[in-house]
């Protein structure tokens, strides 16, 4: 199952419980009419306990998803990786076309123009990383590809009329002597080699 | 409050009637341009790409104006009931509002602007239309802004003036001093008071970013040596267009408090949860937006954090009170599912719904795959048509329902209900199931498995607004059938 698989699964889930309590409720005005007080007792007992269950689970949702947010940490920043620029254009990418899998790479994004979108998308179509490309400013992205293949970047921000069309075609392989992709071995000792 | 609806003397009809006609009328409209952009994306309709961008431009600055319109006409008129609040001013707002609509309309339709309603600095001085176009459509949006705010100001002091000032209308004493407060025969504002007040206050705050944002916008575009800060334009423009977005809900919200009661003939109770609930949300709506910004990794990060804990925070008001109160008012009502009771009842579901998958969108581990793909207008799609479009409808029917002669037959009940739910499921779902696989947002031309699901989308659509029109025709019985008798009207919907 991949991962866009498993977001509708977890969405429909949730929404087909909310729907299934809506529909029980509904249900509930085909029986004999209760006074609202008596109606209510139910709602009351379970009231905080619905509180406590959603203010519990939101946070708890938040504290577990802080370790996969995106952004770079200084100390994280200075690791070793291939710093590759990016400029975006109204509608291409400058960029090289050939990368090394399993080696992390830092994407320097910037623009000239207006604000992009810089959007991976794997072999599988599925939509990898991204950031947004905005002008006077440097947007950093650290991507490690984990296969090899063909991938596309696309442009994710309104930019034009010729914003569909805005997309590169990049090739992920095996770095090493004759591939022509670089290899973090080569890098030097600033732990840091760009790939031009 | 529940003779409301009946009383055809209430003040402030006509003023609620001129916003929710016109913005009805609006919506219509661009509920066909919407239908023409999914079927050009779908491939049966072919619309150039300045054609594409300008009609979207226009379906997302319009719809978010109509919805708006609608949702301040029936707020209004429920304010009105408790305070005396000029119809003159009122009408003033709502004309400066169609000036900007009529500015949009013209930057879109004749001058091809393009650069959509988020029109994030530099993009709407960097495309391929007149620069007369970029003009107009902004001054419009500053017109908008400056009838809003006017809007706003009215409103709050009107809800100052009816509940003694601030500390009153957010129900302080009565929170935590209640007691005193109940000894001394004193009673909390009534529930729709709550989203009234919010919305004068946050919505004067929000206009304060517009027209700051707006000012520096046509300064650029006069002089365009004057530079702006984007990261600053497109903090201003989120907070701004989120903020009104919110804002929108949280007015129907209100109607809900009175609609529901009217329906189920029963009460909804202010309680002290009720009133911090609303505190919640008057905060929060002012903190989400950045969530718009999570792949601005040049954005300060403390921000991104913010953003997510805010928004995943204020579900809390809406499941835990609003909704939940609610479905406790519905639960062995006896309620009769006449239209206007089911669009109120499905509009819940539908903001719920649409919370959901705002809530995943809003997780910024989620984002970084769904982030300007088509589940951004699943959800706000799943909210704003089957939310707060299904409230103001449901509100013209309970309207219409409560004076009529004759009710609607429950063939016709069934067969609006089937054609229209029906055809925005599958509209809906073709959205998420898009953004799910990576599709883009704002393609004219989108990658696979887009123009598949576009052709989907577009017989939901299709068949959804065939079910509106039949919704529409049967309003328009209703409104015929009207007996001016209303003694009885209330036996007539509840059986």
């Amino acid at each position: 199952m991949d991962a866009a698989e498993k977001l509708l699964i977890a969405f429909f889930v949730l929404s087909a419980f909310v729907a299934l309590v809506f529909f029980v409720v509904a249900r509930s005005t085909l029986l004999t009419v209760q006074p609202q007080a008596e109606a209510s007792r139910f709602g009351y007992a379970i009231h905080g306990r619905w509180f406590a269950f959603l203010l519990l689970g939101l946070l708890g949702t938040f504290l577990a998803s802080l370790p996969f947010f995106p952004y770079m940490r200084t100390a994280a920043a200075l690791q070793p990786a291939l710093r590759v620029p990016v400029e975006a254009w109204q509608f291409l990418f400058i960029m090289p076309d050939q990368f090394p899998v399993n080696q992390r790479i830092i994407f320097e994004v910037k623009t000239p123009d207006v604000t992009h979108g810089f959007g991976i998308y794997a072999p599988d179509g599925q939509l990898i990383a991204q950031t947004q490309a905005m002008p006077d400013y440097v947007n950093y992205l650290d991507v490690t590809f984990q296969k090899p293949g063909r991938y596309f970047v696309r442009c994710l921000e309104f930019c034009g009329m010729g914003h569909p069309i805005m997309q590169k075609e990049i090739t992920v392989g095996e770095a090493g002597a004759g591939s022509g992709l670089p290899s973090l071995a080569a890098i030097g000792s600033n732990g840091v080699v760009t790939h031009e | 409050m529940n003779d409301l609806l009946t009383d055809k003397a209430a003040p402030g009809r006509g003023v609620m009637k001129l916003y929710l006609v016109s913005g009805l009328a609006v919506v219509g409209l661009l509920l066909l341009a919407g239908l023409a952009m999914r079927a050009s994306q779908a491939g049966w309709l072919p619309l150039p790409p300045d054609g594409f961008y300008s009609l979207l431009t226009l379906h997302g600055a319009g719809m978010i104006v109509a919805m708006m319109v609608c949702a301040m006409g029936a707020i209004w008129f429920l304010t009105r009931q408790q305070v005396n609040m000029s119809a003159k001013l009122a009408v003033a707002a709502w004309a400066l509002i169609m000036v900007g609509v009529v500015g949009v309309l013209v930057a879109t339709l004749v001058g091809r602007y393009g650069s959509l309603y988020t029109f994030l600095y530099p993009m709407p001085f960097r495309g391929t239309w007149p620069n007369w176009s970029t003009g107009v459509f902004l001054i419009g949006l500053v017109f908008v802004n400056a009838g809003w705010m006017i809007w706003c100001c009215q409103m709050l002091s009107g809800v100052l003036r009816a509940h003694g000032g601030y500390r009153g209308a957010i129900g302080w004493d009565y929170v935590w001093h209640s007691k005193s407060f109940v000894a001394s025969g004193r009673h909390p504002p009534p529930p729709e008071s709550f989203p009234a007040f919010m919305v004068g206050l946050d919505g004067l705050i929000a206009g304060m970013a517009a027209t700051l944002l707006g000012v520096a916008l046509v300064v650029h575009w006069i002089d365009p040596e004057v530079q702006i800060d984007p990261l600053w334009a497109k903090n201003l423009t989120y907070f701004w267009a989120h903020t009104v977005a919110n804002l929108i809900i949280y007015m129907l919200a209100g109607v809900i408090y009175v609609a529901l009661p009217f329906a189920t003939r029963r009460e909804y109770h202010v309680s002290k949860v009720f009133v911090v609930a609303w505190w919640t949300s008057m905060t929060l709506t002012l903190t989400n937006y950045f969530h718009h910004l999570y792949m601005d990794f040049a954005q300060p990060e403390i921000l991104q954090y913010i953003g997510q804990l805010s928004s995943y925070l204020s579900a809390l008001p809406v499941t835990v009170v609003t909704v939940f109160g609610a479905l406790m008012l519905v639960w062995r009502s006896g309620m009769r599912w006449t239209l206007g009771a089911l669009f109120f009842y499905l509009g819940m579901l539908g903001w719920v719904v649409g919370g959901i998958g705002a809530e995943i969108d809003a997780s910024v581990p989620f984002n970084v795959h769904l982030h300007n793909t088509l589940w951004v207008p699943a959800h706000f799609h799943t909210y704003l048509l089957g939310g707060c479009l299904l409230f103001v409808l449901g509100w013209v029917f309970l309207l219409l329902e409560s004076r009529a002669a004759s009710a609607t037959r429950k063939s016709m009940t069934w067969l609006i209900s089937i054609l229209m739910f029906g055809g925005m499921l599958v509209f809906l779902l073709s959205f998420y199931v898009s953004g799910a696989y990576g599709v883009p947002r704002r393609y004219s031309i989108e990658p696979a498995p887009g123009p598949v699901l576009a052709q989907i989308a577009t017989l939901g659509a299709a068949v959804m607004i065939v079910g509106m029109l039949l919704a529409g025709i049967e309003a328009w019985r209703l409104w015929r059938s009207k007996a001016g008798l209303p003694a009885g009207t209330k036996e007539a919907i509840h059986g």
